[in-house]
């Protein structure tokens, strides 16, 4: 017992590598899965070429009528683009396939199985399945923010880089926090098929700078669905125009969100009653 | 003919009513997208803002009134093999369709129109001054426009007989008439090349057009003009879709015999 209490914080460092251990487990089953189907890779890279190539046309039909777009140039709206398209391909990647299984577990009771693992549930449930192609859509994104700083031509200083790094990673802590309590609603509300839906709308608004909303709809975009931290926040970064308070609210806000998600998660198990019996 | 008529519409009037809830929620459609459009546009040009609302919503409404939705119905009866029995049945499956496109239509416009008089109530941006001639004229050409997207819709379904993937196919169109069709932009605002294009393809009148009219950006050269184009392409859907129709049968086997 003493020397469980002395060990502990080598202990948590434990379970971190344990945790990555079976994040890569995870990543190699889904991996091997994924080489069944590779005639399908050409049509996937095809279909992600031409997504970014789309959402590149319309940035440059809006800047034929204009040469600004809530304070921001084109360049600056294409890095932006770059940033929305890297975190969206995360979430496809990562979060997006595990949605609908989380509803069939509840509604055939099969979480059960994976309540009864030794692992972390929120965890399981969330990064079990992973969908590898989507992939290419963070490398185009990241292709895209290259291509915007090139037409710019700025170059980002190793600070810009450096607090680019830690607030998409805030980024993705945000939106996995905010993905994380959609889903858990999943336990109350197993009838609505496609809650991605009400994800995507959201995360839509997040395409654009916020400076461009008025009123209402830009504080709630700004501190209820902090749409406008989640893609604004990096691509200012990596364009220098970055301050260390709002970088700081940036992971404040994501930690937030984090311990909001987690605990709504351990509230909702409470309501689960496995189905069958 | 007309009796079958009377018999379908009322089977796919139940039909609909046993999903009210998933009606409801389609009924909306993606409006997101529109909306943030609209935002953009705004932003661009602010003194037009009034005209954007209105555009963006006439093109929620016009959007969901054309809307087809058959090609994922097909590949899914095809891939399935369901689809051997519509076409073991005296009448062409394509009637079905067409019963099922103007159930949910009336409904979605017996709806949506109400909702956007008592949102006109309040948003004057929204209300609109136009002769009884141009509302007809208006109703023809959304009329025009769902005909030309379902015929769309069902020859990519049809295509089902051949390839496995129709609705990438389809969703690919999809892409393309975003820009074509007056969904990012009013035709008067995108760049010239696109116009040109947006005027001799299909895409413009299957939602585009119809606000043009309703607007008043169309004059009456550019109404003859685009009704003129739209009934050409309707007539070449027709025969493309009769020709996909009799060589796809031929090509059809159904799953699990």
């Amino acid at each position: 017992m003493e020397s469980g209490i002395k060990e502990k914080p080598s202990g948590r460092w434990l379970s971190v590598r344990r945790y990555v251990r079976i994040f890569r487990e995870f990543f190699r089953a889904c991996f091997v899965e994924e080489l069944e189907y590779r005639s399908e890779f050409l049509g996937n890279l095809i279909s992600s070429f031409f997504g970014i190539g789309i959402a590149v046309l319309t940035v440059n039909i809006f800047f034929y009528q204009t040469d600004q777009l809530g304070g921001w140039t084109y360049a600056d709206v294409l890095v932006l683009l770059g940033v929305f398209n890297t975190l969206r391909g995360m979430i496809d990647f990562a979060l997006r396939p595990n949605m609908p299984r989380l509803l069939e577990h509840v509604r055939r009771g099969t979480l059960d199985y994976i309540l009864t693992k030794p692992v972390d549930s929120m965890f399981y449930v969330s990064f079990r399945h992973l969908v590898f192609w989507r992939l290419i859509d963070v490398l185009l994104g990241l292709g895209v923010i290259g291509y915007g700083l090139i037409v710019k031509r700025y170059i980002p200083s190793l600070f810009d880089v450096l607090i680019f790094l830690i607030t998409i990673a805030a980024s993705f802590v945000l939106i996995y926090s905010l993905w994380m309590m959609l889903m858990t609603t999943s336990f109350w509300v197993i009838r609505i098929d496609d809650l991605s839906f009400i994800f995507d709308s959201f995360f839509e608004t997040a395409r654009f700078p916020i400076g461009m909303y008025r009123g209402l709809v830009r504080i709630v975009l700004t501190y209820v669905l902090p749409a406008a931290v989640i893609t604004n926040m990096p691509a200012l970064s990596l364009l220098g125009k970055w301050n260390m308070a709002t970088a700081f609210i940036a992971v404040l806000l994501a930690l937030v969100f984090l311990w909001l998600a987690r605990r709504f998660w351990r509230f909702a198990l409470r309501f689960y009653t496995s189905a069958s019996s | 003919m007309i009796r079958k008529y009377i018999a379908l519409l009322r089977m796919k009037y139940i039909e609909m009513l046993a999903y009210r809830l998933a009606t409801l929620v389609w009924m909306t459609g993606a409006i997101t997208q529109p909306l943030i459009t609209m935002v953009v546009w705004m932003n661009i040009d602010p003194a037009q803002s009034d005209a954007f609302i209105f555009y963006f919503m006439a093109v929620i409404f016009v959007e969901r009134m054309t809307s087809a939705w058959d090609v994922w119905e097909l590949d899914r009866e095809i891939r399935e093999g369901t689809f051997s029995n519509y076409i073991l049945r005296p009448l062409h499956p394509i009637h079905w369709a067409i019963a099922e496109n103007v159930v949910y239509k009336a409904l979605f416009a017996a709806i949506l129109a109400p909702v956007w008089a008592i949102a006109a109530l309040f948003v004057p941006a929204l209300r609109f001054d136009v002769t009884g001639e141009q509302v007809l004229l208006f109703l023809a050409a959304v009329l025009l426009g769902a005909v030309l997207r379902f015929l769309l819709s069902y020859i990519c379904g049809l295509l089902g007989f051949w390839i496995t993937k129709v609705t990438a196919v389809y969703g690919v169109l999809e892409v393309i008439s975003l820009f074509l069709s007056g969904r990012i932009a009013p035709l008067s605002l995108l760049p010239p090349v696109l116009q040109q294009w947006s005027i001799f393809l299909p895409f413009r009148y299957m939602i585009g057009f119809p606000i043009d009219i309703i607007t008043k950006a169309a004059n009456s050269h550019d109404m003859l003009q685009g009704f003129a184009i739209a009934s050409i392409w309707i007539v070449v859907f027709v025969i493309a879709l009769r020709w996909i129709w009799k060589a796809g049968l031929k090509k059809n086997q159904a799953v699990g015999g």
